[in-house]
């Protein structure tokens, strides 16, 4: 199956942020087209989750472009990107474990009525029925909303995560390893999950450290090196072995063919983990 | 607390979780039951005494203060922040307004002088939140600064009382109203009820209010989840003065006019209250009810030993001691609760 190219929806253009004397992204590039699921691979410290950052409004980019469905776009923040119709799960999930499933999923957006017309104050009930056809429907896992979020497991702290991100129904879903706290099981829904957002038209930003996940869950992979993009491929027409060596090496693979053969051969620090 | 166990799970699981939630329920309002064991202490050594109407009522009234500014403290506790500017806030404001209705605009009409107190103890609060959200000062070194500032400004701006002063400046802290069966009664009871209630309708009920509590939980997620952070924080050290201000006006009424020392004083029960009250100086957790209770237990323990004729002076010692058996207190039910999480 070969991805036709459609529109982009999200485009990077050398994108630069720096943190005071770290230069986190020195220039980032990428495309996002409509109803794909990207992989975004890299060391630590190679700015991944800096990027998703950044396409959220968390940090604002010192230099380049971010362009959405083609038009320039400064995003505020977390709650401007949603209303663009992007779903973000953070890599360290961002809930609030004093709360409960209802509130953590509905963070940020309460549903709202006027009591007696004026005072405008938070509607538990829709929250709490629209919280159970979430983890009913989407997540399809058996839990009280009032539970507080302290009280989950590992997995079902990632699905409210993932739920939260789904709540707006987003057309763009960011997953920042969104896998790595989980039991293969857990790993293999988050992997169904992804399925189903693509084959509902959703375009999918995926960050993961097991590369064996990236390669069954993505279309094109975008590999990151010390804040800058190395190279995309085509996930189907890339080995496991190719995208270690870009990781590895920061460099492009010179020819499919040759690939890791006296390129990058200059003394590299190893994979860590 | 709603239930809603799925009625097919097994019924001894039920029944068990039920009564977690009920030892949870209990573990989180603990403060209650400790008020009702330290009420019939001292009704026991005061009999008759202790338990009359008059002296409940006395106790609440004298409450009143303490509590606005007990109040005053847990917001900014449950936002995850401090306040140690609370007291002088409460004094300073109160002593603006009763030099503004004495000194600088004299024949001003009382309520001219509330309205001073409250925008006094509002702009500091907004000093304080601006500094701390959006120029990331420390919340603990920036109150301490205007702790400083403020009690010493109470002294620049008079170092003697302020008597004098027109009633209805007064009248919150010290009018009493009757009201059929129940009279008569200090109208600062029923402010500060209010307040209690107020305040507990606004964190619990509101968007603003569940976002208090996300911030304090974990500000970092709160901000990725799109709540705009700095405001909130914001807003809640401008809601703090203010009630603050409240706090010292309630004071200036019951003392009859307002004294340099008023308000300055309260930081440490404004605090012990707040935490034996159970809000968490970690933030996001703490429910603002309870605070009265921890206003109300300290409040017992000071009429009880004054009517037992204990030396005064002892007072502030028994409440370190409250404070630190509470800590300890919660420390353990801290634990215990833990242990009672990991199990479910």
């Amino acid at each position: 199956m070969t991805v036709t190219e459609t529109n982009p929806r999200i485009e990077v253009a050398g994108v630069q942020k720096r943190f005071g004397t770290v230069e986190a992204l020195s220039d980032v590039s990428l495309t996002l087209n409509e109803g794909e699921v990207l992989g975004l691979v890299g060391d630590n410290g190679a700015g991944k989750s800096t990027l998703i950052k950044t396409l959220v409004g968390i940090h604002q980019p010192d230099a380049g472009e971010i362009r959405f469905d083609g038009e320039p776009v400064t995003i505020d923040g977390p709650k401007h990107a949603r209303s663009m119709g992007v779903g973000t799960v953070y890599q360290d999930l961002a809930l609030v474990d004093a709360l409960s499933v209802a509130e953590n999923l509905f963070l940020g957006r309460k549903p709202v009525r006027k009591l007696g017309g004026v005072v405008p104050v938070i509607d538990e009930e829709t929250m709490t029925e629209r919280a159970e056809r979430i983890l009913r429907d989407r997540l399809d896992i058996k839990l009280d909303p009032d539970t507080p979020v302290e009280y989950l497991s590992g997995g079902e702290r990632q699905a409210i995560a993932i739920g939260r991100a789904l709540v707006t129904d987003p057309d763009i879903v960011l997953l920042d390893e969104p896998t790595s706290a989980l039991s293969k099981a857990a790993v293999e829904r988050v992997e169904q999950l992804v399925e189903q957002l693509k084959e509902s038209g959703h375009s999918v930003i995926i960050i993961d450290h097991n590369l064996e996940e990236v390669r069954s869950m993505t279309d094109r992979i975008t590999v990151l090196f010390q804040g800058r993009t190395v190279d995309t491929l085509e996930t189907e027409a890339v080995s496991r072995d190719d995208i270690v060596s870009m990781m590895v090496s920061g460099k492009p693979l010179a020819d499919p063919a040759t690939a890791g053969t006296g390129q990058s051969s200059t003394a590299q620090h190893s994979p860590s983990d | 607390m709603s239930n809603q166990s799925p009625i097919l799970a097994p019924l001894q699981t039920l029944r068990e979780s039920n009564r977690t939630k009920l030892v949870l329920f209990t573990l989180d309002n603990l403060i209650w039951p400790i008020l009702l064991v330290a009420f019939v202490f001292f009704s026991a050594l005061l009999p008759e005494i202790f338990t009359q109407y008059r002296n409940i009522r006395f106790l609440l009234y004298t409450s009143a203060g303490l509590g606005a500014i007990t109040l005053a403290e847990s917001i900014c506790l449950i936002s995850g922040n401090f306040d140690l500017s609370v007291g002088s806030v409460a004094g300073f404001s109160a002593m603006a307004g009763a030099l503004f209705l004495t000194e600088w605009a004299p024949g001003a009409p009382g309520v001219s002088g509330i309205l001073v107190v409250l925008c006094v103890g509002g702009a500091i609060g907004l000093l304080n939140g601006v500094l701390i959200a959006k120029m990331g000062v420390n919340p603990f070194l920036q109150t301490l600064s205007t702790l400083i500032i403020f009690e010493g400004g109470i002294l620049v701006l008079s170092s003697q009382s302020v008597y004098g002063l027109p009633e209805s400046y007064l009248w919150p802290g010290e009018a009493v109203i009757s009201i059929p069966v129940i009279n008569p009664i200090p109208v600062a009871i029923f402010i500060m009820c209010g307040l209690f209630v107020g305040l507990w309708f606004v964190l619990s009920r509101t968007r603003f209010g569940r976002a208090v509590y996300a911030v304090g939980g974990n500000e970092a997620s709160a901000a990725e989840a799109g709540i705009a952070t700095d405001r909130v924080i914001i807003t809640v050290y401008v809601i703090s003065g203010v009630l603050a201000a409240t706090g010292g006006l309630l004071l200036t009424g019951f003392n009859g006019g307002a004294t340099p020392t008023t308000g300055t004083s309260q930081l440490f029960p404004a605090f012990t209250a707040a935490v034996i009250g159970g809000i968490s100086l970690f933030g996001g957790r703490g429910n603002v009810v309870n605070t009265l209770g921890g206003v109300l237990l300290l409040g017992t323990i000071s009429a009880g030993l004054v009517m037992l004729n204990i030396d005064p002076t002892v007072i502030q010692t028994v409440n370190g001691i409250v404070l630190l058996a509470a800590i300890l207190l919660y420390t353990v039910v801290h634990q215990y609760r833990e242990r009672l999480l990991s199990d479910l």
